[in-house]
């Protein structure tokens, strides 16, 4: 899981600082541009339909910790599915975004979740579904429960979240890091089976080659 | 005094729309400035007022050469002018201003009234030079119920308000200068444009096949097409392989508004579900197509709800949904179009957009077709290496693949990544070039911003890349392109790509690439 691991410079000693690599997905238009976009710049605007991907980053000073998010924002439209795992792969958080006023996206989050599991090992990846779109709360035909409940069987990370009046954004992304620093935490008390706790912070970014 | 600044700055917007450099003051021979006549108020107000208030010194001057003009019969034009016809489908020439000698003839004859020459003082003479607030700064002295300053004080400040005037006047006629260059560089450009556009109209067009592939007319069409025969010239080079008539273009037409009709009946219901998975698919493509309509080009507030192109655009998505059903609506789609709903009028726009995604290149990015984009990828990265190493070891030590960039670019033809008028020069030389110039394209940008991307990391490229700067010029660019080389040891685009086909059909029978997580 440790993917940079460099000594921060802080008065109290050594502070660790990774990188994590986000990925945003669901269907076109269930808001994932505008979580990222509100989320980085906490801003909310008209947003040109995504082609492919497009990417973000923010820093975060924790107290425990430096973080740095590199957020990767792909296209929704089921077209693109076939490139899509360009993009999700070595991705450490994935948000599986759906939007409360229109029940297929939720079906649809199920199907990407089935298409990460396929991808990754359980523990390699911290997934949270966001039902996005909480300000259009009179035309909601996915209840706080259902996906709750979805979430909690499939042991995801649950939001509500709306990008327009930033509800809850900002929760969701602490949520990851705090789970993605847990796991981190986890792994240190454990003895290390490849010894990758001093992982070069260059060779670490390389990403392995699709292909 | 607000009202009047108002009203300059009015002024001034059309000015620009009306072709402006005409007036401009070059090569020493600056026309002579029209009278500012009695009833000119704003001239007057800001000399008594003394500050030349918000207004900048050169909206001033195009104000005092239209002032006349506008106050007596332009303004009502100027208020009902939609200013949407940007693109092209007006020759750039029709509203040529009129000079201003015959402007203020036309006021003498009009008002009967001989031009008086004002007296020297109450006009600058150098008319580039116009006060902003720090050089109409006033030097008061201390108000009578304060102690007067002492001597010395005084004069240290009247050298310190000497100096600081004097300072911002440097800087004032640097900018006026700079400004100046601009604009003549902008003139010579349209001269460029129009004697371009006699020489498309009368010459190429009339003997377009036995032209279009020699060198003077390849030579002509790298500067970039003259809007006014742009869509004309890319109809014909994009040609009609599929035989699409306009009749042809109405019978989808009305296709799609059917289903729209129906669909709009329905949506509330749940018994899309029957009818199975792909009407449902096409009903999403029809949703989509709305969704995205309204998000194309959304600073130009023309294809949105509402807005003069938002019909068209979303009638020639719709009809080619009906027209080719395996490739449907993808995103991305609606910026093609857009371009060319611009460019064209309804019917020649779906002809022309039919026909240029059914382009090898384009039919393999819009059917998403994976192992064939790796292979368009794969020849870019080719002359990519060849042109740019050191860039490309960069990329590849962070394993930045073109999928990153390349797909976006694709995608839209560059006419969501790059300024429009910039992508417009870009789609010229499509036209003429075909698929290998999107590619030479990509690395002119990533040759423009080479020493920047040296020193970014994998996301930091990514994001750039996603996200080019929007000061980028045509002039940079295009020269950047030039000088890519598309030959590899004496190996063109095509062949390139083709060799890679071959490898790909003997490498399939062993080996099936497969994505690793």
């Amino acid at each position: 899981m440790a993917q940079t691991v460099t000594p921060g410079t802080s008065p109290e000693g050594p502070r660790p600082s990774y990188m994590y690599k986000v990925v945003l997905l669901g269907s076109m238009s269930v808001g994932k541009s505008s979580l990222a976009y509100r989320y980085v710049r906490n801003d909310f605007r008209e947003l040109l339909p995504t082609v492919a991907c497009s990417f973000f980053t923010q820093m975060l000073n924790l107290d425990e910790a430096t973080v740095k998010f590199e957020i990767w924002d792909t296209a929704g439209q089921e077209k693109y599915q076939s490139v899509c795992h360009l993009y999700y792969r070595d991705a450490h958080a994935a948000l599986l975004v759906y939007d409360i006023t229109n029940k297929q996206t939720l079906s649809r989050a199920k199907l990407w979740l089935e298409e990460l599991e396929k991808r990754f090992l359980p523990n390699e990846i911290v997934i949270a579904l966001v039902g996005n779109k909480t300000d259009l709360a009179a035309e909601r035909e996915v209840t706080t429960e259902e996906g709750e409940e979805f979430a909690q069987t499939k042991g995801l990370l649950f939001m509500e979240t709306s990008a327009k009046s930033n509800h809850q954004v900002n929760d969701v992304f602490m949520g990851i890091v705090q789970e993605l620093l847990r796991r981190e935490k986890e792994k240190a008390s454990k003895p290390f089976p490849h010894g990758r706790s001093t992982v070069d912070l260059r060779a670490s970014e390389a990403r392995t080659r699709c292909c | 005094f607000t009202d009047v600044n108002l009203n300059s700055r009015n002024t001034y917007e059309v000015s620009r729309r009306r072709s402006a450099p005409e007036h401009l003051p070059h090569g020493g021979t600056a026309p002579a400035e029209p009278a500012p006549p009695p009833q000119e108020p704003a001239e007057r107000a800001r000399h008594r007022v003394g500050i030349a208030g918000a207004g900048s010194s050169f909206a001033e001057f195009f104000t005092r050469n239209f002032f006349t003009k506008r106050t007596k019969e332009l303004k009502p034009s100027v208020q009902s002018a939609p200013g949407w016809k940007l693109f092209g489908k007006v020759p750039p020439r029709e509203n040529l201003p009129k000079d201003s000698k015959i402007i203020q003839q036309e006021y003498e004859a009009r008002t009967g009234r001989m031009y008086k020459p004002p007296p020297p003082s109450a006009r600058r003479k150098n008319i580039e030079f116009e006060p902003l607030s720090t050089t109409a700064l006033i030097l008061e002295d201390r108000p009578a119920n304060l102690p007067a300053k002492s001597v010395e004080e005084a004069l240290r400040h009247r050298q310190e308000y000497d100096e600081m005037v004097a300072e911002a006047k440097k800087r004032e006629i640097k900018e006026a200068h700079k400004r100046k260059k601009i604009m003549r560089e902008r003139f010579k450009q349209e001269e460029n444009i129009a004697s371009a556009v006699v020489i498309w109209v009368n010459e190429i067009l009339p003997n377009w096949e036995g032209m279009r592939a020699t060198r003077r007319v390849r030579e002509l069409w790298w500067q970039g097409l003259p809007p006014s025969v742009r869509g004309k010239v890319w109809s014909l080079a994009v040609g009609n392989e599929l035989n699409i008539t306009p009749e042809l273009y109405e019978i989808f037409l009305s296709r799609a508004k059917e289903r729209w009709k129906s669909f709009s009946e329905t949506s509330s219901e749940n018994d899309i579900e029957d009818a199975g998975a792909s009407v449902a698919d096409r009903e999403a493509s029809l949703e989509l197509i709305k969704l995205d309509i309204s998000r194309t080009f959304p600073s130009l507030y023309i294809f949105q709800k509402g807005g003069p192109y938002h019909d068209l655009l979303h009638s020639v998505l719709g009809a080619y949904t009906c027209y080719r059903p395996d490739v449907g609506y993808v995103q991305g789609m609606s910026f093609i179009a857009a371009v060319l709903i611009l460019n064209l009028e309804e019917a020649d726009a779906f002809i022309a957009f039919a026909n240029l995604l059914n382009k090898p290149c384009q039919l393999a990015f819009f059917r998403v077709d994976h192992s064939m984009m790796l292979k368009y990828f794969a020849a870019f990265e080719v002359f990519f290496e060849e042109n740019l190493p050191k860039l490309f070891l960069h990329f590849k030590s962070y394993s930045l693949t073109p999928d990153i960039y390349l797909i976006d670019w694709i995608f839209t033809l560059y006419s969501k990544s790059l300024p429009l008028d910039l992508a417009c020069r870009v789609w010229d030389v499509f036209c003429r070039d075909g698929e290998e110039f999107l590619f030479r394209t990509g690395l002119g940008i990533l040759r423009l911003y080479e020493d920047i991307l040296l020193q970014m990391d994998f996301i930091h490229i990514a994001q750039f890349l996603t996200k080019l700067p929007e000061d980028i010029t045509s002039e940079k660019l295009f020269s950047c392109i030039a000088a890519i080389q598309m030959q590899n040891s004496n190996k063109k685009w095509a062949q390139v790509f083709a060799s890679l086909m071959k490898d790909n059909k003997e490498g399939d029978k062993n080996h099936s690439p497969a994505p690793k997580s």
